[in-house]
């Protein structure tokens, strides 16, 4: 018995660290099992899972949730939350639309809506970190007036008639849709800020503990209004790639998607008490989530049963981070 | 530790298990078989109860056509971006004719991607601009408001004063309803119409609504409801009031979807209510016909509308087994 206990304890922190990687080998494994035959020849293993159109499908619909992800890690990292972010993507992506409509040129309302999410995100983080209240309460809070003013900014009204001036975030470069490529980088600058720079070591010393870090004189409070201001980045971006997908504004938009954000986070093996994980296994995260809902239409296995094990997996996900890490 | 194999081999096996069930999409699928061609259905939503009837008449009508074809159906929680993954994923199965109930006009372009591929695009309900679908079809809210309207005034002897109880703002069911029924009122110069608030086609809305309005005291003869719903709140605040009307007000509503509605009809609590018919059972004919080379010579098939009322109420509710509870 012991040397199988031993060998376990060693591989443990392995899997907890790669806990996404695992869970997307098992689900591809699966998926080339499962999934219906193709007669595409350039399907790999003949499984319409494993075609060119199926990752184009993938990366287009990962885009969105993934970039969300990868600015809730920043935030969850810090030991905060944020329920607010659906609401902001509603709201930037009415006003993205709006300003499209009305005339303004594509990048200059792409650099003002980065502006307008980032500074969202800081007055959020300046909220929490200067009231001393919990990020729960004040994101809440937020989450619901910011819907509110999506909805009085739109007259309650979806916004439709834009043209084509972002649509080519949806167009293919080397096989890939451009929002797939500008969640890469996104992914990519994020894991550099966190594990490079200064401000990357002072986010997982504010999550692993604010008071320590506070003695040793981390500015804790501009650290943590810093997460949230790329937070608030991040749901810009996607809130620009949301507009260019559905090509319209919609008040009710990204509902529920900050609850998203939040899953692919924790089954990317980020703890929600701070301190653990990064964005490249936010990214795994994200990306197996999209994998399963995918493969779950590809299979048809109905939407709610669907749901239910979405739930198992996530339970399993955090349960085997916890192990071993119990205090 | 031993914990921690066990757990990742439960992850596993749940895995497969799940995947391995045979918990199919849809009935119809549940016998699918690899050589028959694949009719999907991207909708939008399947939890108000006008859907859950949608649903359940479309499967019915999948079923009898089993032999034809396989039929699978997604849901998208009335989220666009949603209904694009779906409709995207499911173009990858390579369908011989999709069907969607658009969320909004946002699916337009991943809809007309799928026209462009030579895949007929059957929309039901809702449509997109443009012309890149086959067919669409779907009930005629302005008609239905119109009918709605010359009841009520014909139920007045063409006096009195409606409270109209409206559906979500911006949305094209709730002006139509309303637009339609204005028509129809305005025909008649004794018919005041009150414009009430918009309780978002939502029972509890529409309840607190009524609660408030009736302490206003002001005298109304009926209420119309965009959509059952809404009858059926105001109706409960009306029967709970302490200060209501000397005469019971007409109540009517639109849908025609629920078993409850058609009761509280039968019981005399409501007074009416008009079909919005479901587009889903004559999709799925249209889908067989194209599967079979007759693709439809319109573009638009209107559905036509049935007037729910205390005498034709149990015919309805034989003739329309599938309706919601």
């Amino acid at each position: 018995m012991l040397p199988t206990t031993a060998s376990i304890r060693s591989w443990l922190p392995l899997i907890q660290k790669y806990q996404g990687l695992v869970g997307l080998i098992l689900l591809l494994i699966v998926a080339l099992w499962k999934s219906p035959h193709s007669s595409d020849p350039g399907a790999l293993f003949h499984s319409t899972y494993f075609t060119l159109a199926n990752l184009r499908n993938i990366l287009g619909q990962l885009a969105v949730p993934g970039i969300l992800a990868i600015g809730a890690t920043f935030v969850i990292l810090t030991g905060g939350i944020d329920l607010s972010a659906g609401s902001l993507l509603g709201l930037l992506n009415c006003i993205t639309a709006t300003w499209l409509i009305h005339g303004a040129s594509a990048p200059a309302t792409i650099g003002w809506v980065l502006v307008l999410g980032t500074l969202v995100g800081a007055i959020l983080g300046s909220i929490i970190s200067y009231s001393k209240l919990q990020p729960f309460v004040v994101t809440l809070a937020g989450m619901v007036s910011i819907r509110g003013i999506a909805f009085v900014y739109t007259n309650n009204a979806n916004i439709s008639g834009l043209q084509h001036q972002i649509t080519f975030f949806e167009s293919p470069w080397l096989g890939i849709p451009i929002a797939g490529w500008i969640l890469f980088v996104t992914t990519g600058i994020g894991a550099v800020i966190l594990s490079k720079t200064v401000f990357g070591r002072r986010v997982y010393a504010v999550g692993g503990n604010s008071e320590a870090a506070r003695y040793a004189g981390v500015p804790v409070n501009r650290v943590r209004i810093g997460a949230f201001a790329i937070n608030g980045f991040c749901i810009a971006v996607a809130a620009v790639l949301f507009t260019a997908r559905n090509s319209n504004g919609q008040p009710s938009a990204g509902m529920g998607y900050e609850l998203d954000a939040i899953t692919a986070a924790v089954v990317g093996g980020t703890a929600l008490i701070g301190g653990y994980g990064n964005v490249l296994g936010t990214f795994v995260g994200a990306l197996f989530i999209v994998c399963l809902n995918i493969f779950l239409i590809l299979d048809s296995v109905s939407y709610y049963v669907g749901q239910g094990w979405k739930g198992v997996i996530i339970l399993l996900a955090v349960y085997l981070q916890n192990l071993g890490r119990r205090v | 530790m031993r914990l921690g194999l066990l757990t990742l081999t439960a992850v596993a096996a749940l895995i497969l298990a799940g995947c391995g069930s045979d918990e199919r999409g849809s009935g119809a699928a549940a016998t699918s078989s690899d050589n028959l061609p694949l009719v999907v259905f991207a909708q939008a939503n399947s939890a108000d109860p006008w859907r859950q009837q949608f649903d359940a008449e479309t499967k019915a009508e999948a079923e009898k056509h089993k032999a034809e074809f396989n039929f699978e159906e997604q849901p998208a929680e009335d989220d666009s971006n949603k209904q694009i993954g779906v409709i995207e994923t499911f173009l990858v199965k390579s369908p011989k004719v999709l069907l969607v109930s658009p969320v909004t006009v946002a699916v337009q372009n991943e809809v007309e991607k799928a026209f462009d591929a030579k895949i007929p695009v059957i929309l039901l309900d809702r449509g997109i601009p443009g012309d890149k679908y086959t067919v669409r079809i779907g009930g005629d809210n302005v008609d239905i408001g119109r009918q709605a309207g010359e009841f009520i005034a014909k139920q007045l002897k063409g006096k009195g004063t409606v409270l109209m109880i409206q559906g979500l703002g911006g949305v094209d069911a709730a002006d139509d309803r309303r637009n339609g029924a204005m028509e129809s009122f305005k025909k008649y110069p004794g018919i005041t119409v009150i414009l009430g608030d918009d309780c978002k086609f939502q029972r509890q809305a529409a309840q607190n609504y009524m609660e408030s309005f009736l302490q206003t005291g002001k005298p109304f003869d009926a209420v119309y409801a965009h959509n059952d719903e809404m009858a059926i709140g105001a109706y409960q605040a009306y029967e709970h009031a302490a200060t209501k009307p000397k005469v019971k007000p007409l109540f009517v509503g639109i849908d025609g979807c629920q078993k409850e509605v058609v009761q509280m009809i039968k019981d005399g609590k409501l007074d009416a209510t008009f079909r919005y018919p479901d587009p889903g059972p004559k999709g799925v004919e249209v889908a067989a016909d194209i599967l079979k080379g007759n693709m439809p010579k319109e573009k638009k098939v209107v559905l036509p509308t049935v007037l729910v009322t205390k005498e034709n109420a149990d015919k309805y509710l034989a003739d329309n087994p599938n309706l919601a509870k």
